[in-house]
């Protein structure tokens, strides 16, 4: 997977190229437009970040321009103004995607998968997933460990089915508001983290190895080892 | 709702300010008719009167001088119709004698002496008599068988006897018709034209001032760029527009000068705050040592609360500002409401609270998706937050004929008194209160900014009641009263 990391800020930059490499991406980084046009042009990647703020042109204009060239591959947003969230929006409905700073390293890696399969023509879906000893019949709503059946409610299968697709990752908080609720918002209070403790509670029951794992500052992970 | 042509015409302005001038119009031409009518009416009796006195004093010299015989008779006769010849005739009678003039010499036993006229010589003297005229002052008299009255003067002669010489006042009184006549048409007439005249102008003006009117009231709903109109005429209306249209342009250039403040200290804010957190996440994954983790863990997440803090500050300043930019959407706020209650009632049961949600069904709005989900989480952000255990958050949606009505209270301590008033405002929050005081800041900016009211109450059982409407994508046929559905 090629990424083309358009950031003008020098840490984050060598943060994210840093971070994405380990992440399993090739990354070309470009610090303003001019230099990103040329490099869209030298070579085709498979998926672009792209910061608003850059020196020398509008984020935004430069996205529109390329597409104008022919880019096919899907854009991530990276933005520091809420204000333009609306013209975002609007890219986002051709299916691109934005993420607003600061945010949580976590969070960028998994829309950028988003949006890589959201691309490739979508692989048929299984009808079971299955993580160690967990598994989840996907047509029938069950989710059960090592056989036995887990009481759950259609809420917390839709949650543990988002944990397990994404078996292993790191999922934030405000991600799993937006995929499993539909809902991209900022509670003050621990509402995610009460739906994970019930879920916990089915899911990880005593004697069992727990799987459902909380880093703190970050967000969840379910273990797939 | 300024429509001109919902309203009825005898309730428009113009229609008052027309109305108000024909009057004052018609009252004082009346004035001054009625002046113009006195004035000529004397004028005309004072010449009369001259003319009277003026033949009277010829009559009686003649009488006087002219000796007692034969002759007497026919020369102070002829001289009296030689008199009565100065006046015009009657229209229509051409032979006999003058009907506007009399004349009456009657002898010092005051029978009667000598007769010139037309009519009866008897009701002439028995209705000077009766009048008593001092001599020499002409005086009206009523003489039965004749419409107008005669205007008469009286000479005493030296023999004792009395001359009387009498001028109809028809002719006055036909002249002084003609004129009243005339004048009542012409009068109604430039009545009529000026009222008309007058209503149209005003109405032609009124409507370039309810075109600015409506015109500024779609501005700063929409957006601030458009202008009221303007007309090449550089009158006080035109003014008004161009007014308007530089107070606007100020107003434009402040709340876009916010957006760049508010732009700009974000941006330079996030920044920073992306490289700090990226750091942090670094060195998190770089296998830190446990007791460095958990200093980093929870920088991280007061980083987190500070950035959260940052969005909501600036969410609220841009929302009181009117400047939020909205993304309208249709969205069912009762689908809305019931995935909020989902997400909340683990929070709200492990705090010991209640909630329940009583809907009347799909209620489709036309609002920021993402912004109504902002404001429906503050809401029971709001409710976790301050309630004590064992409370129970009732909430209500229905619908009237063109808006949806959202109830949320409980029955808790309510909000405290002394901040109820402000409750809406930055900052305010109860002395308990744990939060920013933004929440429902933002809640009222939102609702605000949609077209909709919010209202913050004590109920009378305690309790706090927050009552919101908002309108409705198209008003439904049939209002909808709520059941309760979930418990």
């Amino acid at each position: 997977m090629r990424v083309l990391l358009v950031e003008d800020e020098v840490e984050i930059q060598s943060f994210l190229q840093r971070s994405l490499t380990e992440a399993g991406y090739q990354v070309e980084a470009a610090g303003d437009a001019r230099t990103a046009e040329r490099m869209t042009i030298e070579s085709t990647h498979d998926v672009l970040v792209v910061d608003l703020g850059l020196p020398d042109e509008d984020g935004l204009s430069l996205i529109l321009r390329l597409r104008q060239l022919g880019l096919r591959a899907p854009v991530l947003i990276l933005s520091a103004r809420r204000s333009v969230d609306d013209r975002v929006r609007g890219l986002e409905q051709g299916g691109d995607d934005y993420l607003t700073k600061p945010f949580a390293l976590a969070e960028l890696l998994a829309r950028l998968r988003n949006l890589v399969k959201r691309n490739s023509s979508s692989v048929a879906e299984a009808a079971r997933l299955r993580v160690v000893d967990l598994e989840l019949d996907l047509l029938r709503r069950e989710a059960s460990r090592s056989g036995e059946i887990l009481n759950l409610t259609p809420q917390e299968f839709v949650l543990l089915e988002y944990l397990c697709r994404n078996a292993g990752r790191v999922v934030t908080r405000s991600m799993i508001l937006d995929e499993v609720w539909g809902m991209r918002i900022q509670p003050d209070t621990n509402v995610v983290d009460v739906h994970i403790y019930r879920l916990r509670g089915k899911v990880d029951t005593d004697g069992r190895r727990p799987l459902i794992r909380t880093l703190r500052g970050v967000g969840y992970v379910l273990n797939d080892r | 709702m300024f429509s001109m042509t919902a309203k009825p015409i005898m309730r428009s302005a113009a229609w008052r300010i027309s109305m108000w001038a024909t009057l004052a119009f018609a009252c004082g031409t009346m004035v001054v008719f009625i002046f113009l009518h006195q004035f000529v009416a004397g004028d005309i009796q004072r010449r009369t009167d001259a003319w009277l006195a003026g033949e009277a004093g010829v009559l009686s010299d003649v009488a006087e001088r002219t000796p007692k015989g034969i002759l007497y008779r026919r020369v102070v006769g002829e001289v009296a119709e030689l008199a009565s010849r100065e006046v015009p005739h009657k229209r229509g009678v051409r032979s006999g004698l003058n009907d506007s003039v009399f004349f009456l010499q009657t002898a010092p036993d005051t029978s009667v002496g000598l007769w010139v006229g037309a009519g009866d010589v008897n009701t002439h003297l028995a209705a000077v008599k009766n009048s008593r005229i001092v001599p020499d002052t002409p005086t009206s008299v009523r003489i039965t068988g004749f419409d107008a009255p005669f205007r008469v003067v009286c000479v005493r002669m030296n023999n004792g006897g009395q001359i009387y010489l009498g001028l109809s006042e028809r002719d006055q009184l036909r002249v002084l018709g003609n004129l009243r006549l005339r004048f009542v048409l012409l009068w109604l007439l430039i009545v009529l034209i000026g009222s008309a005249i007058v209503f149209y102008s005003t109405r032609r003006v009124l409507r370039h001032i309810q075109e600015i009117t409506e015109a500024a009231s779609r501005i700063g709903e929409a957006d601030l760029s458009s202008r009221v109109p303007t007309t090449r005429r550089n009158d006080e209306v035109s003014q008004l527009a161009i007014t308007l249209n530089r107070m606007l342009d100020r107003i434009e250039r402040s709340v876009h000068q916010l957006h760049t403040i508010t732009g700009s200290l974000a941006h330079d804010l996030r920044s920073p705050l992306t490289a700090v957190r990226a750091k942090l996440e670094m060195s998190l994954t770089a296998g830190a040592r446990d007791e460095e983790s958990e200093s980093i863990v929870s920088a991280i997440e007061d980083m987190d609360r500070l950035t959260e803090f940052l969005n909501k500050s600036l969410d609220v300043a841009e929302a009181k500002a009117n400047a939020l930019r909205l993304n309208r959407v249709a969205v069912d706020l009762n689908d809305l409401l019931r995935v909020m209650v989902e997400l909340y009632e683990p929070s709200m049961s492990e705090k010991g609270l209640r909630v329940n949600l009583c809907s009347a069904g799909a209620l489709e709005l036309s609002a920021d998706a993402a912004l109504l989900h902002r404001t429906i989480a503050n809401l029971f952000d709001n409710e976790l937050k301050h309630l004590p255990t064992a409370c129970t958050v009732t909430i209500c949606l229905s619908s009237s004929e063109d808006s949806a009505l959202l109830v949320v209270e409980d029955d808790g301590p309510g909000f405290e008194s002394d901040v109820l008033s402000q409750i809406f405002e930055r900052r305010v929050k109860g002395r308990n209160s744990t939060g920013h005081g933004l929440g429902l800041a933002f809640v009222e900016a939102v609702v605000r900014v949609h077209g909709g009211t919010i209202e913050a109450s004590n109920g009378s059982e305690g309790g706090a009641r927050l009552t919101i409407t908002l309108p409705l994508a198209v008003p439904s046929t049939s209002p909808l009263s709520p059941t309760l559905v979930h418990a």
